[in-house]
């Protein structure tokens, strides 16, 4: 072999050489990841200004502060895990103020011993302030361009600083893993909304249609999910928040209720509540034949009454279930009605999936409807019919 | 070593070189420019319409080889219609094969530089990937398809386990509405699927190989139909799981959709490593097939040994994978590969299957 073909012995010695190995491999202890990424509107931190005072400037307009959540804080390598390392973070925060996303990451490259990489970037929390000011579509721009930042990292509204929910009481807790994880209550509480990750986000900035994003409030190094801000499709600016009930409504008119709660009073003004197993909606638009939209929603759901504190009204005959299936059903009607109140009259958005709905069944009226939607939808009449059914009472019975 | 001397491939092997010629670059970037130019979710139907007008095709270029068994389309096509024609169409041929074995090369080196080697030249990719697949090419057809028969089924695993872990991004209502503005935007999406689908005139030269040419028709349409079919999974897929405004927006939609996700708790997080490794095969295999029909071509056309043009032919194919400077000339390559495509049909099997039926049936001449 070797005698008869000296060249291919000669092509495959050259590969082997050329193959062997990675060409622009890097440890991966000498990168900083960052886990979070938080963008607020341009405020220079103490460190920043006198790191300015100092000399450190250059061209620049000081529009949006990023904060990476930088994890871990050293490498695993040689640092023994000592009882001190208890009261430290296991992060660092660093900030950096500029205009452009890429530039003020390459800036860290001037800051940090590690060049940063976002391979594992899991969350971005943008403070609303900032959503008022700019775009989304500008400051989306480069997550969805860069090859290092993967589309599944999820996107946070935040209505105080968007930093501020990166730090946690608990020093051990991660808290852009905490925030991901959080995400995943969904079938606990119906606060919860379904996540928005990048890809989604995408789509949602390119069909130019008003959406919400979750929103993030911190308070004393607590966080909590809490309703959604809403963005408007034409101007990809924040208009304004839905609070949780909001939220509830939301997620009950296009369906994504995966669990929790309906609590309400009874006629004694004493709790009952209803813990949800199962909600199903349907939406369906029905056009006039003067080319007039409207909208019917369906509810119906499946639950079991998990509490009630009345001690006169304990009967678990069908006649009482059904009375206080009833109750039930006002109770959400009435948040919904909350919903509709606020996109309707209050902020003139549409974010219930009820344009997807009409996309779906009338796509030669949604296309001339799309461009201005959201006006055609605040004098849109729409109709809910709530069917709740108790199907147990937990194992208490009585 | 089991080296045949006969140089004939089995029906089987025959399929899988058609698949996995067809099957290559173009499931990356497929369902941004089939919904680009459709603009409606319907973007799947202008795959499957696209899908069975090659199918047309493909059996135009199967009858038209079998009336000369044995002989590949760059000998016949002398007979037909004479010695310097004949010779003019093949070449065509030819520069038609190595531009796409170029493109496919360049697709690839893109990709790795852009998701998996970032820094690394872009000689450092495509040199050995040159190399290697000259090294495949002088081994013939025999060990070209035997190689095929080992990549395809891992890289079809591979392709599948990642659409079925996708199902949880996947929303049917992306895919909805259904025909809303009729059939026009379906025909106006034939135009982008026709690019996925070009390297089907090898069929034109592996007929020829095929140990019973009288089963031709149904292994080249088999050969055709599962890359028809993972096309129409992948567009209802990447359009399903990311919805036409994302898809439009994305330049590697596929991938995207596979980074959209992550699966905690499992051997793999990502699955846009796997796919992008396993699909480099696929993509070796697709310029290995066109590498081995350019060489092919030019050793029968002008008569010459196919070892020296194989050598030949490696520094031309990097010429033509370095020639595209930006992404947009990238791209516009793969449109023009898709109009020589369609030019190139009608030259090459319309035009000689209607010479050959005019002089046997008219002329009565023996071709």
């Amino acid at each position: 072999m070797c005698k008869r073909h000296p060249l291919l012995v000669l092509l495959a010695v050259t590969l082997l050489i050329t193959q062997s190995g990675c060409w622009s491999s890097k440890e991966i202890e000498d990168l900083s990841l960052y886990t979070g990424v938080a963008l607020d509107t341009g405020e220079l931190s103490s460190t920043e200004q006198t790191l300015v005072d100092e000399g450190g400037d250059y061209f620049k307009n000081n529009k949006l502060t990023a904060t990476l959540q930088i994890v871990p804080k050293k490498s695993a390598g040689g640092a023994s895990k000592s009882s001190n390392s208890v009261n430290k973070p296991q992060y660092i925060n660093v900030s950096e103020t500029g205009d452009s996303v890429l530039e003020i990451f390459r800036q860290f490259s001037v800051r940090l011993d590690r060049p940063i990489i976002g391979h594992h970037l899991k969350v971005i929390v943008i403070s609303t302030k900032l959503v008022e000011q700019q775009k989304i579509e500008q400051l989306m721009d480069f997550m969805l361009r860069d090859n290092d930042i993967r589309p599944s990292c999820v996107v946070f509204l935040s209505t105080g600083r968007a930093s501020d929910t990166f730090t946690l009481k608990d020093k051990d807790d991660i808290p852009s893993f905490h925030l991901r994880e959080m995400v995943r209550n969904r079938f606990r509480s119906s606060k919860v909304m379904k996540p928005v990750n990048l890809s989604t986000l995408d789509a949602r900035m390119h069909s130019k249609q008003s959406f919400v994003l979750q929103n993030i409030i911190e308070a004393k190094g607590d966080i909590e999910l809490s309703g959604a801000g809403i963005i408007k499709g034409e101007t990809g600016k924040w208009i304004g928040s839905l609070d949780q009930d909001d939220m509830r409504s939301m997620n009950w008119i296009k369906g994504d209720v995966n669990g929790g709660t309906i609590k309400t009073y009874n006629n004694k003004h004493e709790t009952i509540t209803y813990e949800i197993k199962s909600a199903k909606s349907k939406i369906t638009s029905k056009i006039t034949e003067d080319n007039k939209v409207s909208f019917h929603v369906n509810i119906e759901s499946d639950g079991r009454l998990i509490e009630n504190w009345d001690p006169e009204q304990r009967s678990t005959k069908i006649g009482s279930l059904k009375e206080r299936e009833k109750i039930f059903e006002e109770r959400l009607s009435i948040m919904l009605n909350h919903l509709m109140q606020q996109m309707q009259s209050t902020y003139k958005v549409e974010v219930a999936g009820f344009g997807e709905r009409l996309s779906i069944e009338h796509p030669k009226v949604w296309k001339k409807l799309k461009d201005h939607w959201d006006d055609t939808f605040s004098k849109v009449p729409v109709t809910f019919s709530i069917k709740f059914t108790i199907t147990d009472y937990g194992s208490f019975n009585e | 070593m089991f080296v045949r001397s006969d140089d004939k491939i089995t029906s089987g092997q025959a399929s899988l070189f058609l698949t996995n010629t067809v099957l290559g670059a173009g499931i990356l970037t497929l369902p941004r420019s089939v919904t680009e130019s459709a603009k409606t979710p319907d973007s799947w139907m202008s795959v499957l319409l696209g899908g069975l007008i090659v199918m047309l095709v493909i059996f135009v270029m199967v009858k038209l080889s079998q009336q000369f068994p044995g002989k590949t389309v760059y000998q016949y096509s002398k007979g037909i219609i004479g010695k310097f024609p004949g010779g003019f169409l093949s070449s065509l041929l030819i520069i038609y094969f190595i531009i796409i074995a170029g493109f496919e090369i360049r697709v690839l080196a893109e990709i790795t530089m852009f998701f998996l080697l970032e820094g690394t030249p872009v000689w450092a990719i495509v040199i050995p990937f040159i190399w290697v697949g000259a090294y495949l090419v002088f081994g013939g057809i025999n060990s070209i398809a035997r190689v095929y028969q080992i990549i395809f089924p891992i890289s079809l695993f591979i392709l599948i386990l990642c659409y079925i872990l996708s199902i949880r991004v996947f929303d049917i209502n992306h895919l909805r509405p259904v025909l809303s503005e009729g059939l026009m935007p379906v025909i106006k999406g034939l135009k982008s699927t026709v690019l996925v689908y070009t390297g089907c005139e090898v069929v034109m030269t592996i007929t020829a190989f095929m140990q019973h040419p009288q089963h031709a028709v149904k292994s080249m349409l088999a050969g055709i139909g599962i890359p028809m079919v993972l096309y129409l999974l992948t567009v209802i897929v990447v359009v399903g799981g990311l919805s036409i405004d994302s898809v439009t927006t994305s330049t590697w939609p596929t991938i995207d959709l596979v980074r959209s996700f992550e699966i905690s708790g499992f051997f793999f997080e990502r699955f846009e490593f796997p796919l992008l490794v396993i699909w480099m095969m696929q993509m070796f295999c697709n310029f290995c097939s066109f590498f081995f029909n350019a060489s092919l071509g030019i050793s029968q056309v002008f008569k010459l040994k196919i070892v020296p043009v194989i050598f030949g032919l490696m520094p031309l194919i990097f010429i033509s994978t370095m020639v595209p400077k930006r992404m947009n000339d990238v791209f516009a390559v793969g449109d023009a590969i898709g109009r020589m495509g369609i030019i190139l049909f009608i030259l090459l099997p319309v035009l000689l299957s209607v010479v050959l039926i005019i002089r046997k049936k008219g002329l009565k001449q023996n071709v």
